[in-house]
């Protein structure tokens, strides 16, 4: 419509245009009806003043005859008979086909004819009657005056015409009351029309549109609620900024906690922003904006400008106390006819990724340097390790103490340097004589920076800062060393349980349990056609309490038969395996610092077969097939120290029942303590046990063991 | 923080005390100290320190050196108020110069004055501390600098 796109408008237009042409209408009909009523009200006073001229008429003519007959001047009643004629002449002319009269206040007035057939045929009756009376009253006017024999004739005439043009013209203004009231019920009708329509058109306009408005409300509720569920329950901090940087009246809660700042609405980007970075940073996202917001520059070509793509911004925590926290900002253009009109932006706390990306770095950086570290580490005996540590952080310790004590003292003297130069001098050479050349080279640059400050006459405490600073890096270089340390011990924990060696002392060989268990072996082995040799190392269990040597002597029993009937392969076995013919069982045992003893058992025979031990706990109907399959290789392991379970088909003397393992177990719960299992396939089994804690062993172990214990840790 | 870094600390306040009093502060030897024996006097300034590395600057003052320095400076009130003030000073002067010098490497926080005892100073815990004994007016004072 005129060239504009109404949309869904429309049809509410072209309602109300209805609405108008319909009032329209009723306004111009009314119009023109009430402007024919009004000239009928004229014609019916004309008409009705027609009424009064004829009766006027008669009786002047009545008048005129008396003065004629009694021969007195007439002029005055002469001159109002022509008046009265001449008036309803010219009216009556008016009626019959339209013209010019007088109104009731003499005005000249132009009337229509009056079109209707009745209001016509009584106008021509009267014609008729008016025609001839109106003859003899044009003579005597023409004449000036009236003699009696013109007045007697005058009056004959208007006897004969004065009812019926009286009648007459009674019908006419009748006939023209009726007119008008025909019209005014047509107007009347037209009105009530006019305003029907107006008023179905109306209420057209208010069920449709109200019914639209209302599924229009519903929708827009509708898309509303899920806009404020978006920006309720998004994680991401959402928003748009206007042409000046300005933010939106909308935004998800996110943003609130992500940019840490309340009442967002309607506030500058920008001062939101700069008190959180750099001002070059600010201007840079000044110049980046303004590129966005204009049309002619492709986003794609400005996007890598994003100079908040991760920003570190910093947060006040606490008395004294920053926290940083990276957020991210991505800007989006939004378009409305080929503009941008708005962008819309998506600001992110992307702490936790970039602490992880850096953390990874770090590791990764740590990981290299240890690399190197762990290489020397491995080649040091542990014990002797860790007495070096602990010595070199005491001997660190020290030199901070040293730096301490001269406190803010002007002038240093020599002797401190001296005494600093000393420790570090010292720690120097026992790193390098155990090939910790990284440390070594550490302790080298102290020494250069020491022997630099010796030679200078006058120190200040100043001058002691970059040996603060390499002590403060040698202690965490040191710490870095423990932590690795503690690394290689538990990666050798997971690997083997190889028991700690212990220096050797022949004398134990002869000891008279370890020649009961040489016995025990050695007869058993003559039993299952094997040959074995058993070693012990350790402590002489004659120190230990009774019953725990009685423990102790009965396990190691339990593991020799089992070692015989389980592990050790037969001489043929062995040597298509590469081993020596004799098997080999290797004892040891050692008191631990805590008052707690070691019991450490292995043999080379053919170690644990997992398959097996899974075989006989079905078998046993310890576990359903499904139960064993799932099971992992650990638990599996673990269920040869379970009551009534033998990998062994046939029962004999030695073996079989699965009474054996269970019974070390019952042992190790009644003293407390810990089982742990090595086996490889083919090669080896060692069982390795830690008992508990018993105060009076503690006493009875020898310096040399210690040291053995030390060496071995 | 390295030894560089560590110097421009101990500069900026040699500088502030020479600019200030006309007589500079003199520095000790620095040592190393667990977080729980940092020393701590009665007013002290802290600086928070985020970013690449993590921690706090402070530098804790005697009352005496405070009530020194405004007296010098022609200033008769010492009350508390205006030793905290100062202490304020120092520190936002601290925090001025290290935003200037370190920048683009750390973020620096805008300071804040504690007064006595360390529990409200929150200090990187398993960090040793450098610690750098000032002496001025014969009264000691320390800048302690904990960033892991």
């Amino acid at each position: 419509m005129f060239g504009i796109d109404l949309g869904k408008y429309r049809t509410i237009v072209i309602s109300i245009a209805l609405f108008l042409l319909f009032d329209l209408g009723v306004l111009v009909l009314n119009f023109f009806i009430s402007s024919e009523i009004a000239s009928d009200a004229v014609n019916v006073n004309l008409a009705g003043r027609q009424r009064m001229l004829t009766q006027r008429t008669a009786k002047l003519t009545l008048q005129l005859q008396n003065r004629a007959e009694a021969g007195v001047p007439q002029e005055v009643e002469l001159k109002e008979l022509i008046g009265a004629f001449s008036l309803f002449d010219r009216t009556l002319s008016a009626f019959e086909s339209g013209g010019e009269t007088a109104s009731g206040d003499g005005k000249p007035i132009r009337i229509a004819a009056v079109d209707d057939a009745i209001a016509q045929s009584i106008l021509a009756e009267a014609r008729k009657l008016w025609d001839p009376y109106k003859s003899r009253i044009s003579a005597v006017i023409e004449r000036g005056r009236a003699d009696p024999d013109a007045a007697g004739a005058l009056v004959v005439q208007a006897e004969a015409a004065n009812l019926p043009l009286l009648k007459l013209m009674n019908d006419l203004t009748t006939r023209v009351e009726e007119l008008a009231a025909s019209k005014a019920t047509l107007l009347r009708a037209v009105q009530v029309a006019g305003i029907s329509l107006a008023t179905a058109n109306f209420l057209i306009i208010l069920f449709h549109f109200i019914r639209h408005l209302r599924e229009s409300d519903r929708e827009l509720e509708r898309a509303r609620k899920e806009t404020d569920d978006i920006l309720r329950t998004t994680q991401d901090g959402l928003f748009l900024l206007d042409g000046s940087a300005v933010i939106g009246v909308q935004h998800s809660a996110a943003l609130e906690k992500v940019l840490g700042t309340k009442t967002l609405a309607g506030r500058s980007f920008y001062d939101i922003i700069s008190p959180a970075v750099t001002p070059k940073t600010l201007d840079t996202t000044r110049e980046y904006i303004d590129l966005l917001l204009r049309h002619d520059v492709k986003e794609k070509l400005v996007a890598s400008l994003n100079p908040l793509e991760c920003v570190e911004v910093s947060i006040a925590q606490g008395p004294g106390e920053a926290e940083s926290r990276y957020l991210q900002f991505g800007f989006n253009r939004v378009f409305e006819s080929g503009k941008v009109t708005h962008l819309l932006v998506t600001a992110n706390d992307i702490t936790r990724r970039v602490r992880l990306e850096r953390e990874l770095k770090a590791s990764e950086e740590r990981a290299k340097g240890q690399m190197g570290l762990l290489v020397e580490i491995l080649q040091v005996e542990p014990a002797t390790m860790n007495q070096l540590l602990r010595s070199a952080q005491e001997g660190l310790q020290h030199i901070n103490r040293q730096l301490r004590e001269q406190g803010s003292a002007r002038e240093v003297g020599g002797e401190t340097i001296n005494a600093i130069y000393r420790i570090t001098h010292r720690i120097k050479g026992d790193s390098a004589a155990l090939g910790l050349a990284s440390l070594a080279t550490s302790l080298h640059s102290l020494e250069d920076i020491l022997t630099g400050l010796r030679e200078r006459p006058v120190l200040s405490g100043e001058d002691f800062l970059p040996v603060t600073v390499r002590v403060k890096g040698l202690f965490e270089e040191i710490e870095a060393m423990h932590q690795a340390v503690a690394r290689v011990a538990q990666i050798r924990g997971v690997i083997s349980v190889e028991a700690p060696r212990p220096q050797h002392d022949p004398g134990v060989e002869a000891l008279p349990f370890v020649k009961r268990w040489k016995d025990f072996a050695t007869r058993l082995a003559d039993e299952h056609a094997r040959k074995v040799e058993l070693g012990y190392h350790g402590i002489d269990m004659e120190t230990l309490p009774e019953s725990l040597r009685e423990s102790i002597n009965s396990m190691v029993n339990q593991f020799i038969r089992n070692s015989l009937v389980h592990g050790i392969e037969d001489g043929d076995t062995r040597k298509r395996r590469g081993k020596p013919e004799a098997g080999r069982i290797s004892v040891y045992i050692s008191a631990r610092d805590d008052g707690g003893v070691d019991l450490s058992f292995r043999d080379d025979g053919q170690g644990i077969s997992v398959s097996k031990v899974r075989e006989a706990a079905v078998r046993a109907g310890r576990l359903t097939a499904e139960e064993a399959a799932a099971m992992d290789s650990r638990r599996i392991v673990g269920l040869i120290f379970e009551p009534g379970l033998s990998t062994r088909e046939t029962v004999d003397e030695d073996g079989g029942r699965g009474a054996g393992l269970d019974s070390v177990k019952a042992l190790v719960m009644q003293l407390g303590g810990q089982i742990r299992i090595g086996s490889t396939p083919g090669e080896y089994c060692h069982f390795r046990l830690s008992l508990g804690a018993l105060p009076s062993l503690a006493r009875t172990v020898s310096e040399d063991e210690k040291e053995a214990e030390e060496a071995a840790a | 923080m390295d030894e560089q870094q560590l110097r421009i600390f101990v500069g900026i306040i040699q500088h502030y005390f020479e600019q200030e009093t006309g007589r500079p502060a003199e520095v000790g030897s620095p040592y190393l100290c667990d977080p729980s024996q940092l020393p701590v006097h009665d007013f002290t300034g802290v600086i928070g320190i985020s970013g690449n590395r993590k921690g706090c600057v402070y530098f804790s003052s005697p009352r005496e050196i405070l009530r020194e320095m405004l007296l010098r400076a022609g200033e008769s009130d010492v009350s508390d108020e205006n030793l905290a003030d100062l202490a304020g000073e120092i520190a936002n002067t601290i925090s001025g110069n290290a935003r200037r010098e370190f920048g683009h490497e750390f973020l620096i926080s805008v300071p804040i004055v504690v007064r006595g005892t360390h529990q409200s100073i929150s200090v990187p815990r398993d960090v040793r501390a450098y610690v750098i004994p000032f002496r001025w007016h014969k009264v000691d004072a320390s800048l302690v600098v904990s960033v892991m």
